[in-house]
């Protein structure tokens, strides 16, 4: 049932394309996986062992010496008299290293044990247009990736125009859908079209494909674009039209529905995407974002686009963190709403800048549907193309988010206190607060991922 | 019990009661080993599932006039757990997998008396002061979150020695305070949690000379 239309108060589509800017560089990014960084300590090589010999020791004694330890083969240092034993086959090498201790002519021996590098571990993934995602720099996202890539037992629930996600022929319309090509091993939860009442909540527009590509695009895959959080799942769920608007009315039931579905007794829906918002305030939003915070599900939503100095519903609600967006120059956008109300930044761009120089407008790059396409009732052509907007900044902290559920966390309490804990000051705010223009400033998952020790707290 | 260590315990015993009481200039080397209590538990707890643990350790007794003492030793203590991240004393603590040891090694010097030095069972009580080196070492994807420190303290202790002959038992509790060696960040900045110290219950084999 909906509401009179006179009392719903219409929920605007946040993040228009200023620009629309498909990327068709052939460059190639080379792929560097660099190794978690296991501990090794107490590991050796199997069937080696160093020993060094005292000073006057004649080569008949070492060879002697060797051959008693159970040496098969030895390489003598060119810089010392120590020498790299390989066992007999079978041999142990702690009684090896203890039988050659023994030895008067012996100074010491010793397994030849591992080492490794020190270096924290990242991913650079190879998808082609990879490069052109700033966004992800200025995330930190190589990092982030280092040390978690979402589970795919952890949901985002993407409430808006819905997501290309499957290959579908609507029998009503007639109107055929197709999977959008980047979405690899990207898992989908069943989700639900509260706009048209059915069970396939595709996108007849392409906003909700791109924010849902900036959490979960496949990555690392050689093709598009990458996503932040691209090991977790999506659930979508359509609140928005083709026009990209909506009630409180399908927003409360989206929320409702995510929070609710349950696979297996588990709930894996622990975030809430909202790049909407509006200018009223619905009780009936409020309620359904109450019930998921405390349900465990945490809600992300767009502060606004219109550059003013209050942020719009639902993001200004307590149980929601609000999201502003930032340039490329890790400025306030010009467009991004403030106030109050607002708790974070995240890259949204600005289609109109090209700040760093990459030939293309600063926008958010995702696999969508192609808007000219669109525009003529298409539904199976997509481009990796920019848009603007605090709804594109909200999937990254949606995303950052998800990571931390991934990690452990299980309070929505706590993933909203370590993003504020570890998120990159801006704009003069202090370093335990906030400000009206960036909130606690640019979230940094990768800074948060790692917690807390007994006396060593998050790095700057 | 085997009979080798039945053997064993009686020669002890009467070692301890047939060997002349101890007296000044009197020293002896003590081998330690108990439980110690963390005093920052609730940080403890929500790192390492407990507080306490085992620990163990080896001291120099030299007992100069009367009864009086002076002792010098170490002892160590060590927890394996994983991070976390809490919004407060009451938010549910939220473990993340990625692991984290800790090690305390304080080195402390007493000044105390023996009661009825020269008796059977003999107690007595010391204070002094400790240098606690504290090690926190994490990993997490190849990125070290370590902490490295040394921090005085100052502890009491009470405890009673069993025996009068060269090998002795004695059993021993205390309490050590090392003030603001914690707190600086992490769980403990966060609970509030700034002292490395704790209460320690010791059990001790005595070789006197």
């Amino acid at each position: 049932m909906r509401i009179p239309a006179a009392a719903a108060a219409v929920l605007a589509l946040l993040g228009a394309p200023s620009a629309l800017s498909p990327a068709h560089s052939q460059d190639v990014v080379r792929a560097v996986r660099v190794a978690r960084g296991a501990a090794t300590a107490g590991a050796w090589r199997e069937g080696q062992v160093i020993v060094a010999f005292r000073a006057a020791t004649e080569p008949r004694e070492i060879e002697r010496a060797l051959r008693e330890a159970g040496g098969r083969d030895a390489r003598r240092s060119r810089s010392a008299s120590r020498f790299l034993v390989t066992l007999d086959p079978g041999a142990s090498v702690p009684e090896a290293v203890e039988r050659l201790a023994r030895m008067p002519e012996v100074a010491y021996a010793e397994p030849n044990g591992l080492v490794r590098r020190t270096q924290a571990a990242t991913l650079k993934p190879d998808d082609r247009y990879y490069r052109y995602q700033w966004n992800f720099d200025q995330m930190n996202a190589e990092r982030t990736w280092g040390i978690q890539k979402g589970k795919t037992s952890v949901a985002v629930a993407v409430l808006d125009s819905g997501v290309a996600y499957e290959d579908y022929t609507d029998p009503r319309t007639g109107q055929s859908f197709r999977k959008a090509p980047d979405w690899g091993s990207t898992s989908f939860l069943p989700g639900y079209d509260f706009v048209n009442g059915d069970a396939h909540p595709n996108d007849d527009e392409y906003h909700g494909t791109h924010v849902a590509s900036t959490i979960a695009e496949a990555t690392n895959n050689g093709i598009g674009v990458a996503g932040l959080a691209f090991g977790c799942a999506i659930m979508p769920v359509k609140v928005l039209d083709q026009d990209g608007e909506g009630t409180f009315f399908d927003v409360a039931e989206g929320i409702d529905y995510a929070v609710e579905y349950s696979e297996g007794g588990t709930k894996p829906v622990k975030v809430v995407n909202l790049s909407l918002g509006s200018e009223g305030f619905s009780q009936t939003v409020k309620n359904a974002i109450d019930r998921a915070f405390s349900g465990g599900v945490l809600v992300v939503a767009a502060a606004g686009n219109s550059g003013k100095g209050v942020v719009e519903f639902p993001a200004n609600q307590p149980n929601v963190l609000a999201v502003g967006a930032l340039d490329a120059r890790k400025e306030r956008a010009s467009y991004s709403n403030t106030g109050a109300d607002l708790d974070f930044v995240a890259p949204g761009g600005n289609c109109d800048r090209d700040d760093n120089v990459d030939g293309l407008g600063d926008c958010v790059f995702q696999q969508m549907p192609d808007p000219d396409f669109v525009e003529i009732g298409r539904h199976d052509q997509f481009c990796y193309c920019g848009l603007d907007g605090t709804s594109m900044a909200t999937p990254h902290v949606a995303a950052a988010a998800a990571l931390l559920f991934s990690q452990g966390f299980t309070d929505p309490a706590a993933v909203r206190a370590s993003l504020e804990q570890t998120a990159q000051r801006l704009g003069g705010a202090p370093a335990e607060g906030r400000n009206d223009t960036y909130g606690f400033g640019l979230v940094r998952p990768a800074a948060a991922l790692p917690g807390l020790g007994l006396n060593v707290g998050p790095k700057p | 019990m085997t009979t080798h260590a039945r053997a064993l315990l009686a020669a002890s015993a009467l070692l301890a009661l047939a060997a002349p009481p101890a007296g000044a200039g009197e020293i002896a080397i003590e081998a330690q080993a108990g439980y110690f209590q963390m005093a920052a538990s609730n940080s403890a707890s929500a790192l390492f599932g407990s507080s306490g643990g085992g620990t163990f350790g080896g001291a120099v007794r030299y007992t100069f006039w009367r009864g009086a003492f002076v002792s010098a030793g170490a002892r160590t203590f060590s927890k394996e757990g994983e991070r976390v991240f809490v919004t407060g004393v009451s938010g549910p603590v939220q473990k993340l997998g990625f692991p984290l040891s800790i090690r305390l090694t304080p080195i402390f010097a007493t000044v105390g008396y023996r009661f009825r030095n020269g008796k059977t069972i003999v107690p007595y009580a010391a204070v002094g002061g400790s240098i606690t080196s504290y090690k926190e070492e994490s990993d997490v994807a190849g990125e070290a979150f370590d902490d490295d420190r040394s921090k005085a303290g100052f502890l009491g202790a009470a405890g009673v020695e069993v025996g009068r002959g060269t090998f002795r038992f004695g059993a021993e509790a205390g309490y050590s305070a090392v003030p603001d060696a914690l707190g600086l960040g992490g769980i403990s900045k966060v609970y509030g949690d700034d002292d490395l110290g704790g209460t320690y219950v010791i059990g001790k084999l005595i070789v006197a000379f």
